[in-house]
């Protein structure tokens, strides 16, 4: 019990399963494991052998048990190591067909009768979905815990015609390399995704950090109301230099002249993107001049936001409340640019309400006195 | 409710204490002869150049087509009577599979075989 605990506890956070290649696929493990595996404590669902998050599973093995419901069959599945059971659904379509089948199969000359080859394949493919106890059953699904017992609820089953059983002679030798190679392996998170390392990419990444701010306290100080990138280019210039150790003028010009621009590029435009998601800065007409509008100094987008206001509080319908954000929003795209996002509007009214032009009445609604 | 594992268990073991009374088990065999008044069928097999039998009651799974001289899997139960060893298979399944490489289905059972005593080996370790 105490090693089921600690287990437990090494369970890595849900938020790193995707990284696990044996999560998105469907695992091929015995049946002795399936009913074995310990559910993860964080998603009900996901189960883990060993180190590896899974839910979808693959499995071959002889029906031994056989009941059929209404609406899906349950099959005993064994694979020498266990049995579980499988909750395959019927198909509505071979149900109808089952009717119309019979009464458009009357006797049809001696040609081809297409629909009557139609009809013969569809019986095949109906019968490859109905097992009887000892046939071989492939399935994928989903494995389930329901009144304490695992089940695969099947999202894909079918009979297997194995006469001379090479193919579970095939499956036997397969699964133990699958699970050296694989399965028993343990996986490891790669460690810069936990901590970003020294990686060339989280180099670029705290350069990005910092040329963030920089451009932010630009903007703020020299009230900038529009810019284009090359205006802008050479603030970031002093990033790229801090290895040079002698800082003669002239030296610092060959660097900055050294550096491969592209560089400096990739990282402005990284940066103006960030600023755009986080509103600070948009465009207002996407052109083939890259012009962007700094939000909190626009004053015509600020004139619009609150003439909107104006008007429209004194309709009766926004009266009490005030205009919703999303409101503000369509009407000022229809006035103004129809390319201001979401987070432009938000620091637009943020900085509206901060000089008291514009009063927040409720959540995201907005009146003006 | 579902019955348990039937763990594959080759003819020459069916009669050694490796197979306890009441165990699910599968294994092969020639068909070599059928007794239908009796509900009893015998698989023959060769192993190190001796002759293995296995008795197989076959009442569960008749009506079925005997072909003998081919080869069949059977999937059951154990019986072991306490007077004396000879163990017979109450079959819930019985497929003819002729044309099975035994060789091949032999290997594959010795590496499923070597793989579970492998983990075994290394959870005991541990």
């Amino acid at each position: 019990m105490s090693s089921d605990q600690d287990a437990a506890e090494d369970e890595p956070p849900s938020l790193l399963w995707g990284l696990d290649p044996v999560f998105s696929a469907y695992a091929r493990l015995y049946v002795k494991d399936l009913l074995q595996m310990r559910e993860s404590r964080q998603v009900p669902g996901v189960y883990f052998y060993k180190s590896h998050p899974l839910y979808q599973v693959d499995v071959l093995g002889t029906v031994v048990y056989r009941r059929e419901r209404d609406d899906f069959y349950c099959y005993g599945v064994d694979d020498g190591t266990g049995v579980i059971s499988c909750l395959c659904w019927k198909e509505e379509k071979w149900q109808n067909h089952g009717d119309s089948g019979k009464t458009a199969g009357g006797p049809a000359g001696g040609g081809f009768n297409i629909e009557e080859q139609l009809r013969k394949l569809q019986e095949a493919q109906r019968s490859s979905t109905v097992l009887e106890i000892g046939d071989l059953l492939r399935v994928r699904g989903c494995l389930k815990t329901s009144r304490e017992q695992r089940e695969i609820q099947t999202s894909l089953f079918y009979k297997v015609n194995d006469p001379v059983m090479s193919v579970q002679i095939s499956w036997m030798l397969e699964m133990p390399q699958l699970y050296r190679d694989c399965y028993d392996k343990p996986f490891h998170i790669p460690s810069n995704e936990l901590s970003a390392g020294s990686t060339e990419l989280s180099g670029f990444q705290s350069v990005l950090c910092q040329s963030v701010p920089i451009l932010k306290e630009f903007l703020k100080e020299k009230e900038v109301i529009r810019f284009r990138p090359y205006d802008v280019e050479y603030l970031l210039h002093p990033l790229f230099q801090q290895p040079a150790p002698s800082t003669s003028a002239q030296q610092e010009l060959d660097s900055v002249q050294s550096i491969i621009p592209a560089q400096i590029r990739n990282l402005l435009k990284e940066t103006l993107k960030i600023l755009q998601e986080e509103g600070e800065i948009f465009r207002k007409v996407l052109s083939q001049d890259e012009v962007y509008n700094v939000t909190e100094h626009d004053k015509d987008l600020l004139a619009a936001i609150c003439d909107i206001l104006r008007e429209d509080c004194k309709r009766e319908k926004y009266a009490e409340k005030g205009c919703h954000e999303l409101h503000i929003l369509s009407s000022v795209r229809q006035r103004y640019s129809r390319n201001l996002s979401r987070e432009a509007l938000d620091v637009a009214l943020k900085h509206l309400e901060c000089n008291s032009d514009i009063i927040s009445t409720a959540d995201a609604h907005y009146t003006v006195l | 409710m579902l019955p348990a594992a039937a763990v594959f268990h080759f003819p020459w073991e069916i009669n050694t204490d490796v197979v306890k009374d009441g165990a699910s088990i599968r294994t092969f065999g020639r068909l070599t002869d059928y007794l239908p008044e009796e509900s009893k069928a015998i698989l023959t097999s060769h192993h190190a150049s001796v002759q293995h039998q296995v008795s197989i009651q076959t009442s569960f799974v008749e009506p079925f087509d005997p072909i003998i001289g081919a080869q069949y899997i059977v999937l059951g139960e154990i019986e072991k009577s306490e007077d004396h060893g000879e163990a017979i298979v109450r079959a819930r399944v019985f497929n003819c599979v002729d044309g099975v490489d035994v060789a091949l289905l032999q290997k594959a059972v010795n590496e499923q075989r070597a793989f579970f005593m492998e983990r075994n080996d290394e959870a005991s370790a541990q």
